[in-house]
Formats: C-alpha cells, structure tokens, sequence
C-alpha cells in the first residue's frame, strides 16, 4: 500500500507554503519534487525516462529563445520572445563558447521545422550537451501556446545518481494548484518505475530555500 | 639431553625456532636477537655488494623475521621500514629470487597489521613498473589487487582507494607502463570493488592513450565489463555456506523423526536464505561504467580523433572495431551528435567486407533520433545500395534490410518513401529470410508512418486509420514525445466508469476511442485526442455533438483525471499494467527504441534458409552418433564368411550355364515381356546413376 494521501499531500504543502510565507525572497521560489529511488539495478534495470505535461507552468520566468525563419521570428517578437535568425545562428561560427554562452542564457529553445534540422550543424553538440536540444514548431501551430507547452513540461531521467528532482509549481500557486501538480507528477513517475512504488525511497517537497518536506 | 641437542640445532634451524618462538616468546629473545643481528650484518654486505647471487639462508632469514619480528616490538620495531627500504632502494640491483621472497614478507608484514596497505601499494607499485621479471610482476600484480580487495572488504577504505587511483593516473603518464593500469582498474572492477567514477575516468583516459595496447584495452574495458561483472556476481551470489546448511537440515530431516516443527524451521531457513539474496541484490548500486562517463560527447569527440580521425595510428581491423564499437555504443546511448562518424562508417558499408556485420551493428548503435534524418538516410540508402540490390546473395539482402530496420526503429526520418517503397517490395523474394525481414520493415512503418508505405501494405488497422483522416504520428525531428498523463491510464479510468454505472455514456464513449488511440501515438497532445474523437464516430450527429462537447472535456481532463486527484495505489498500477499489457503493440516486433543495448551482430543476419549440404548433413549424423554404439555388441562377426550363393552364381562358368533353362527360357521370352522387362531395367539403372 502507498502511504502517500492526498490530504498528507495537502497539509505538507500547507506546511511549505507557511515556511515560505514567513520570510518572503526577493524571487519567486519554485517548489520542486525530490525523488529517491531504491531496490533499482540501473545496470539491469532499463533506464527510464519520460516527460510529461502538467496542467499550469510550474516556472513562469523561464527563459526561452527561438530560432527560426522570418515568419516565426516576427511571431516570436510580437508575443515578446527572444528569437534569432540563421544568420544570427551563423555568426556565431561555431565557436563553442559563444554557444555555451547562448546555451546557459536560456532555459529552454523553440526552433522553426525548417530550421531544426541544421540545428546540429550549426551549433554543434552544444545544446545537446546541455539537454537542450530545442523542440520543433511549424508554421501551423499557434507559437504562445507551444511556448506555454514547453514551459509546462517536465523531464524524468535518471543521472549518475539514485535521485532525481524535477520542478513542480511555486510559491505564488494556490495550495490546490500546487497539491495537483504534485500528484500529477509523483503518478507519472511511479507510472514510470517497473515496481512503482516499490522503486520509491522518498519523496520529498521543497521551495528553493526553504526546508524540505518529506512526504514520502 | 634432549633440550641441549635442541639448542644446539637452533641457530641454523629457523623453522624450529620459529615455531619454538611461537609458543613461548619471552624464552627465546636471545636466539631472535642472534638472528636479527645476522640479518642486520648480511644486509651490510648486501648493501656493499649487491651481486646476483641468490642466497637461500638470507631469504629464509627474512621470512623467519617476518613472522616474529612483532613479538619483539622493542628490539626488532625498525624491521619492517628497512625492509621497505631495502626493496625500495634495492630492487633493481637484486635477483629475481630474492626479490621474490622479499615482497612475500613484505606482504606477511601487511596482513600481520605491520605495514600499513597504502606503504606496502606504494612498494608493489614500484617493483611492478621498474621489474624485468615476468614471474615477479605477476606476483605484484596479484598481490596488489589482493590488498586492495581486502582493505576494502568490509568498509569501501576511500583513502587508500584514492591514493591507488593517483598512482594509476600517473601510470597512464607513461608510454608504456598504462596496460598496467588497465588490468589493475578492470579487475577491481570487475570484482565490484570499484564503481565510481574516478575509476572510469582512468579508462577513459587509457582509452585515449598513445599505446595501442593500452587504448584498446581501455575500450574493451567499457564494452565487455558489464557482462563479465553480472557474471562474476552471479558466480559470487550463490552463497556456500548457508546453502551447506540448509543441505544439512534436509539431510537431517531425512533421517529424524518428521515433526511438523522441524519442518517449519527448514522452511524458515529457506525464507530467509531467499530474503538474503534479495537484499544483497537490492543493496550493491552498478552503474555501468558507461553512464557514469564525465561529458560522453566531449569522450566521443576526442576518441573519434585520436584512434579513428586523420592522423591517428594505424590500427588493424580488429582494434577499428573496438573502438567504432564503443563510440557508436556511446553515441546510441547519450545521443551524442558526431556527424564525421557515419561518413567513416560509410565506407565499410559493403557485402565484401570482412567482419561486415560488426558495422552494421556499429551503425544500428550509432543511430538514434538525434541524428540530423538526411545523415542516417546517406547511410541508409548507401545499404540499400550495396546489400539490398539485384545481383547480391540473399543473405547480405536479409541483413541488409534487418540493419535498414534497427535504424529506422530508432529514427523513423532518415528514409524517403520512394526507397522505403522500393526496400518493402522485397517481401515477394523467394528467400524466406529477405521476405522476413522485408515484412518486418513493413510492420515497422504500419505503427510509425503507414502513409509513407505503399496502399496494399498499409494493413487494415492503418488503412482505417487513414480513412479516417488520422495524420501521420511521425514525429517530427527534435520532438520529444510529451505525455499528458500516464500511458494507458484511460484504460483505467474507464473501468472505473464503468463500475459507476455509466452516468455520462459519451463520456465513455470517448474514452474508448482514446483507447484505440494510444495504441500508436501514446497521447502526443490534446489536440490529436480532439481530432481523432471527432473523426472516429460514425454517426454525423454525434460527431457534432461529440465535437461540441469534447473540447472543453479535453481541457479539463488533465487536471480532472484520476492522476490528479487521488495517489494512484500498487493495486491501481497492478490493474494497468495487466490492462496494458493487453493492448502492446510496440513489443510485437522486439524493437526496442532505447539506445542502451550493445547489438549482436548476428542478430542482424537473417533466418539460416539454405537447405544443408550433404556434407553438412553427414557432420550432423555424426553428431547424433556420439557416445552411442550401433549394431551387435559383439560387433560384425563374420567379417571373413564364405562366399555366398549369389556370388556362386555370378563366378560360374559360362559353359556350365548356357544350357541351363533358366538361361535358355530367357531367349524364349515373347518380345513384349522382353521389352517390358527391358524398360524395367533401364529404368532401375537410371534410377542407380541418381
């Protein structure tokens, strides 16, 4: 049986939100999901890793860049999106640490169908290397909605260590909001783990500097 | 009497004394301090002198002090440091022989708690690099990975362990000495002694080595060491002695009187035996030394350039494949981008060459989704071109097409419809295996891109599909799939509905189409969900309905699923996994689209389909025969019989039989039964010549 209930949930994040609260940071805090893992070989066990979608952008202020032609470009800049052009792209030269820089500015990329496919030669493994590598938007889709996707996915993969965190939502949410976030993205992790929740350690909850909250 | 004729022995008798010393200490000191002293004297003369010459009584003197020289902490305390000394200074200069006998004291020393383990490494070390005796290495090395494996026996000893590691790392300086380094790192971890990262780093490091020898043992080290270490702990994981015990019990049962007692206790014993094992297992965290590699792309990048780039060394073909091996393996597994890799291994890409089918397997490896789709196609078409043609063996067109389809299940892009076109048509071959293979291509793209297939291969589930107005789930390049909610969870959901009692029957009804839905697509966005309950009915009036209805039920099904509001419980996961199961498809072809496995490049080869040549078949007789006898025990008697009556007859005379009747009577034989006998003849000659 999962000792994990929605109303344990519900008073831990009540609890950080408190903590939270008392000392108010010159930044909006994120809350983010600490997963330990246990009773998992990852040399015989397949390596897992799944991304998934949560209803409300847990990072509001994340950063994103797009590459793309000059229809998305104007797109991107009349929703206020950085965006950058081939030649942009090309003046870079491939010079590694321009494209470290670019990497490290942004949190996230859009590139145009067009474009994404000289990606690799352009900037090299770079953005890759980085897990960055940027997600693909046509013409067709509609560019604010795809950014807000991006923003609101999340990523679960396995490093060199046995846990793994993944930002879930922030402190400006409403306790509702949060306490679902989490429970959206503890199920799918479980979703994820060949013995659900047998594989989990630990679960804990935690604003960025705030104390962490065990919940699991 | 006795006791004087022992004394007098004495001095010359060190194992007597030893054992004399052993047992009463505090009697003996004279006799030690006589023999230490002659140590001391011999060693000056060493010292002075240092010839070849191997002397017996000084080794034998050495290990007399090593096993006593403790007892006597107050006379004999500066012993072990000069012997260090002595080894450290002196190895040189010294013979085999007695170099030998002195690292075993040395080595007595260490377990007697004497010498510390990070001295006595320090020791072997030396001797290993600087020695010229095989036998002598061969001792060190041992002995080394020994003392490592012991310090770290109970507790991991990280000081030791990291003070080892430097040594390695400086071994690895040197041009020669890094196979050392090698081997050392390998065994330790292989035994599970070491898993951390430092350790992979000195591979990684001897992977990049200017020696062949140590480069490719480094890339040996990451490709096999995984398989050997699950080996080795298999080995190690059937532990002897609580099985000993629970053969014990058994065998006691049999004999004793049988109460129920004791026959829980066995069961008892056998539980926790089992629980044991299991929190063994659990406990030990392998990483494999591959994905614990510190930055794989920058790895890949230099190894390419060093072994296999311009100007690197030659290497043989062999050790090519070592290293194409471990980069593309590499490449596969951290999506590393390495575009100059398959322009190299393009050019290996034809039936002729030898060891072909390792890269191939090197070429699957290396693909993954990552890769730019127009560099995979190069390497696609260029297989096509050279494998799956008119003019080239079955065999090649079957291993041709099953490495066509390992690419493309690991990046559906890097194929143009035309040639996919052109490849699926080989399904009419008259070889079984490129038929296989041809289909399985088919049954690839009927799950990723039906459209891109010809009209009579789509199969009807894809044809439906498409009729419906479905568009194509290829996804496109960069695009990572990105769940809305748990796979498969609708499945749930509508049980669950269901058990309710249906108070919303449309609502079920969409969540069944969403059901045929994730089979291939496996919920991309809320916008196909949308598409496809609108297509699916039917009924044109439901479709309105449904497509009114539908969208605002789209958006609030994420937040309003059973994965949002309540914490799925291991009974819940039980049921999905089993709904799951029902409906996996992807596992139908024994694809597996994660880049973590090595290929076996036999895989690759198609069904065996030739029919055994008559040799072949004779070997395989054999083979059945062994170990059996046929015939008569006695074997075949009558080797040497008379002659039979046949033979008689055949040997006789003609004269004698001209006149017979027999003879006669065939010459009066009408002439249609000549001929049909004739016939009859003829024919069971042909058939003989057969």
């Amino acid at each position: 049986m999962s000792k994990l209930s929605t109303a344990s949930v519900r008073s831990n994040v009540q609890e950080l939100l408190e903590a939270s609260n008392k000392k108010k940071r010159n930044f909006l805090e994120t809350i983010e999901l600490q997963i330990g893992l246990k009773n998992y070989d990852p040399q015989r066990d397949k390596r897992f890793s799944g991304t998934v979608k949560l209803p409300l952008v847990p990072r509001p202020n994340m950063s994103i860049c797009l590459f793309g032609d000059a229809h998305d470009v104007e797109r991107a800049r009349s929703i206020g999106v950085d965006a950058m052009s081939v030649d942009d792209l090309k003046k870079l030269n491939k010079n590694k640490k321009l494209i470290k820089k670019l990497a490290k500015k942004y949190n996230a990329f859009v590139a145009s169908e067009t474009l994404i496919k000289q990606v690799p030669r352009l900037l090299g493994p770079q953005l890759s290397k980085a897990g960055k590598f940027p997600t693909p938007v046509s013409h067709s889709d509609d560019l604010y909605q795809k950014i807000q996707e991006v923003k609101s996915t999340v990523k679960f993969q396995l490093k060199k260590v046995l846990c793994l965190a993944v930002a879930v939502g922030n402190v400006e949410m409403s306790e509702d909001e949060i306490v679902t976030q989490i429970m959206i993205a503890s199920n799918f992790l479980v979703s994820l783990l060949k013995k659900h929740w047998q594989n989990i350690g630990s679960l804990t909850i935690k604003s960025t500097m705030g104390p962490g909250i065990r919940i699991y | 009497m006795v006791k004087r004729k022992r004394a007098a022995l004495l001095p010359s008798n060190l194992a007597l004394l030893q054992n004399l010393i052993k047992r009463d200490k505090d009697s003996y000191v004279e006799d030690f301090l006589q023999q230490y002293k002659h140590f001391e004297s011999q060693r000056e003369i060493f010292l002075l002198n240092p010839s070849d010459e191997y002397s017996e009584d000084f080794n034998d003197l050495v290990n007399f002090l090593a096993h006593v020289s403790n007892l006597y902490p107050k006379y004999a305390s500066e012993f072990p440091e000069g012997l260090i000394q002595l080894v450290n200074e002196n190895h040189t200069r010294l013979n085999a022989e007695t170099n030998d006998g002195l690292i075993r004291s040395l080595v007595l020393l260490k377990n007697k708690g004497d010498i510390s383990p990070e001295k006595l490494v320090n020791v072997l070390f030396q001797v290993l690099i600087s020695t010229s005796s095989k036998a002598i290495r061969h001792i060190c090395y041992s002995n080394l990975v020994l003392t490592i494996t012991n310090a770290n026996a109970l507790n991991k000893n990280p000081k030791l362990n990291r003070s080892v590691q430097t040594l390695l790392f400086n071994l690895l300086q040197s041009p020669k000495d890094g196979l050392w380094a090698v081997k050392i790192t390998r065994q330790l971890w292989r035994k599970n002694i070491w898993d951390d990262a430092k350790s992979v780093e000195i591979m990684r490091q001897a992977c990049l080595h200017r020696d062949t020898r140590t480069s490719v043992s480094g890339a040996k080290f990451f490709i096999g060491i995984d398989k050997e270490k699950e080996e080795f702990l298999m080995d190690d994981s059937s532990d002897e002695e609580t099985q000993k015990e629970l053969e014990q019990l058994r065998h006691r049962m049999k004999y004793n009187k049988k109460t129920s007692k004791r026959d829980k206790t066995i069961q008892k014993v056998a539980k926790e035996l089992k629980n044991e094992e299991a929190k063994d297992k659990a406990v030990q965290l392998n990483f494999s030394a591959l994905h614990l590699l510190n930055d794989p792309q920058g790895f890949v990048e230099q190894l390419y350039s060093k072994q296999l780039g311009q100007g690197s060394p030659r290497h043989t073909l062999e050790h090519k494949i070592v290293f194409l091996n471990l980069i593309s393996r590499l490449s596969g597994m951290h999506k590393v981008v390495l575009l100059n890799l398959y322009s190299y291994i393009l050019r290996y890409l034809t039936p002729k060459q030898l060891e072909v089918t390792k890269f191939l397997a090197c070429a699957v490896q290396s693909s993954h989704e990552l890769v730019p789709p127009e560099t995979l196609q190069t390497v696609v078409e260029k297989i096509a071109n050279e494998f799956v043609s008119d003019g080239v063996s079955s065999e090649a067109a079957a291993a041709g097409l099953n490495t066509i389809r390992e690419i493309l299940a690991r990046n559906p892009l890097a194929i143009t419809p035309e040639l996919l076109q052109d490849l699926t048509a080989y399904k009419g071959s008259k070889s079984k295996s490129v038929v296989a293979s041809a289909r399985g291509l088919i049954g690839l793209y009927r799950e990723v891109a039906p459209e891109m297939l010809n009209k009579k291969d789509r199969g009807k589930e894809a044809t439906e599909k498409m009729i419906a107005g479905k568009t194509s789930s290829l996804p496109r390049y960069g695009e990572e799939i990105v769940y809305d909610r748990i796979e498969g969870l609708e499945l749930l959901e509508d049980r669950e509905d269901d058990d309710d009692g249906d108070d919303d029957k449309w609502e079920v009804a969409s969540d069944l189409s969403e059901d045929s839905d994730d089979s291939e697509e496996g919920w991309i966005n809320m916008e196909s969900d949308k598409e496809y309950e609108v297509s699916d009915s039917e009924d044109e009036k439901e479709k309105e309905k449904e497509k009114g209805e539908s969208a605002p039920k789209a958006a609030v099904s994420i937040a309003d699923s059973v994965m949002a509001k309540r914490i799925l419980t291991p009974a819940d996961f039980a049921k999905l996994d089993e709904l799951r199961k029902q409906k996996i498809i992807n596992e139908k072809l024994g694809l597996n689209l994660k880049g973590d496995e090595s290929i076996d490049p036999d895989s690759l080869l198609g069904a065996r389909e030739d029919k055994l040549t008559k040799e072949e078949k004779i070997e395989r007789m054999k083979e059945g025969r062994e170990g059996r006898d046929f015939g008569s025990k006695k074997g075949n008697i009558d080797h040497h019989h008379s002659t039979t009556n046949r033979e008689k007859a055949r040997k006789k005379n003609i004269i004698m039989m001209a006149h017979n009747k027999a003879v006669k009577g065939k010459a009066k034989r009408s002439l249609r039964l000549q001929q049909k006998l004739l016939k009859h003849h003829m024919n069971r000659q042909r058939g003989l010549k057969r």
